[in-house]
């Protein structure tokens, strides 16, 4: 209960501190907004010309859009702390030395670093999305749906989280951020956003067995959409989201204690 | 041109010579940044391939949608990938750096003119990204895919022309937007808005072509399809004849516009700027 409520006392300065320049941050959110709503209006632009992608109408795939981007921008806006962007400048200008110094824990501070409102954009045209796709295409609800879908999407949370855990702890030693990362998060959000059969299958194999982006986003949504798989592989793959999203998140974790252990500070 | 001043052929040769000098510091620049150029082409290659499935799954089984093959549609998510970042179509934030940081009283006062300081520098660092992400890029398309590449000689003559001015009037809607930190002092905010109209309207995420007809031919107009969709479509030979110099021509149109009122924007601007002391 005492970490709550230190946790709720940090972020609400930071929200307060940026509610300060108004014309400015109204500026900002409308960009996020934006930035990322446009690349779905891209597709419906021209939906009327090709009337499907993979088979799916423009209803799926705003659906899977949100059962993507949701998570996503939840992850952005509630752990910009573990966003390499942020960490890597920490550990590269020594500010990391400091932090494990204080009498708190490094992830509290890190979750409480940093609560970036304007990425309320993001979030904000993921639900609109998500929500015209229900318009568009009415899922046959049940109650295992009903149960399900708010455990795939805290399952993709997890996942997109571990990806950012595993690429922050990757800066302990190579200080610098690493590209690969931001295609790993942001290109994985994007091309979780189409279906996944439209990929190359070593594309798709490597998102499915290896990073298990495919089992928290496309699987459940065949799943909810009473759709079969295009490969006929079992049914049981729409289920492993929480195993998927919480394995990974374990093994990022795990990675991070090690990284932490090992830390040599840059000296700066 | 340059105001009144520098005309005999000498002036304007060293005139020429400065701005060709900082234009190469820039481009030299670009070439330090080993680990950063090859880390972007891997990002381009990874979102061109993406657009590429995307495209080939929107066509099915179509052979031909609004003038382009499903092998133009490929060929397109490569090329405008292989320009994105010579056109800076994330953005261009040096000029709004310096405004805000107060460097720009420096540079008011350099002997050269403002327009082109900052038109020279963004040409050398737009040719450096097209070195060294764009060609390499369109030679792992060539290896990956079976692109295509322009169709007659006119094409080929009339695409570095088409690169030069989608660079030109790409660079004089930044330099547009920037200015208004003459005013405001920090424009980024004003700079994310309307860097993402461009990235919006230039056509990186679709073919403009495919969109509702009435929509597609109004899209081709705007300055934002001259910064890359218009080389595109040269380059594709997706326009042809009249089309190809109608191409050209509404390209020349918009730099000449946009020239014209940054000048004007920027004599305004020089006017009312006040500078920060320190």
């Amino acid at each position: 209960m005492g970490a709550l409520r230190l946790y709720w006392t940090l972020v609400s300065v930071r929200l307060h501190g940026q509610m300060q320049y108004r014309l400015p941050f109204l500026l900002d959110i409308t960009a996020t907004f934006l930035g990322s709503f446009v690349d779905f209006v891209a597709l419906a632009g021209v939906f009327s010309r090709f009337r499907s992608v993979g088979g799916w109408s423009l209803g799926e795939v705003a659906l899977l859009y949100g059962l993507a981007e949701i998570p996503f921008a939840l992850k952005e806006l509630s752990l910009c702390g573990y966003d390499y962007d942020f960490f890597a400048p920490l550990v590269r200008q020594g500010q990391l030395d400091q932090m494990l110094l204080r009498p708190l824990s490094l992830p509290m501070q890190l979750v409480a670093a940093e609560f970036p409102l304007r990425r309320l954009g993001r979030l904000s045209q993921a639900v609109l999305v998500f929500a015209l796709g229900l318009h568009l295409t009415p899922i046959a609800w049940s109650a295992a749906k009903l149960l399900y879908l708010p455990i795939v999407g805290l399952s993709a949370l997890a996942f997109f989280a571990a990806i950012d855990i595993t690429g922050s702890t990757a800066c302990f030693w190579t200080v610098e951020r690493l590209e690969v990362f931001s295609l790993f998060s942001y290109g994985g959000a994007a091309m979780l956003s189409f279906p996944m059969h439209i990929y190359h299958v070593w594309l798709r194999r490597f998102f499915t067995f290896v990073v298990p982006a495919a089992l928290v986003v496309y699987y459940p949504a065949l799943f909810l959409l009473d759709k079969p798989d295009p490969f006929g592989l079992p049914r049981l793959l729409s289920f492993l989201a929480p195993l998927a999203g919480l394995g990974t998140l374990a093994a990022a974790c795990a990675f991070w204690r090690f990284g932490v252990r090992h830390y040599q500070s840059t000296g700066t | 041109m340059v105001p009144g001043v520098r005309t005999s052929p000498a002036a304007l040769w060293a005139a020429a010579s400065t701005y060709l000098a900082l234009a190469g510091t820039n481009l030299r620049r670009q070439l330090t940044y080993r680990a950063a150029n090859l880390a972007g082409l891997i990002t381009n290659l990874f979102f061109g391939a993406l657009r590429a499935y995307v495209l080939i799954a929107l066509f099915g089984a179509r052979e031909q949608v609004a003038g382009y093959s499903v092998r133009d549609a490929v060929t397109y998510s490569g090329i405008t990938q292989a320009l994105m970042s010579c056109v800076a179509i994330f953005g261009w934030w040096d000029m709004i750096r310096s405004i805000r940081t107060g460097e720009v009283a420096t540079d008011l006062s350099r002997p050269v003119d403002y327009f082109w300081y900052w038109c020279a520098l963004d040409f050398g660092r737009g040719v450096g990204q097209l070195a060294l992400r764009g060609l390499p890029l369109v030679a792992l398309y060539v290896l990956a895919y079976r692109i295509t590449s322009p169709p007659t000689l006119w094409h080929w003559l009339a695409l570095p022309i088409s690169l030069l001015l989608g660079l030109f009037v790409s660079f004089a809607w930044r330099f547009l937007v920037s200015l208004t930190g003459f005013w405001t002092r920090d424009a980024t905010g004003i700079g994310r808005l309307a860097f993402m109209l461009a990235y919006f309207f230039s056509g990186l995420l679709m073919p403009l072509a495919f969109f509702p007809d009435w929509a597609a031919s109004l899209l081709r107009l705007t300055p934002f399809s001259a910064m890359m969709y218009l080389p595109s479509e040269v380059y594709l030979g997706v326009v042809r004849g009249p089309g190809l110099a109608a191409a050209l021509a509404v390209q020349a149109l918009w730099a000449v516009a946009l020239y014209a009122l940054a000048r004007v924007v920027l004599a305004a601007g020089v006017r009312h700027l006040v500078l920060q002391g320190g």
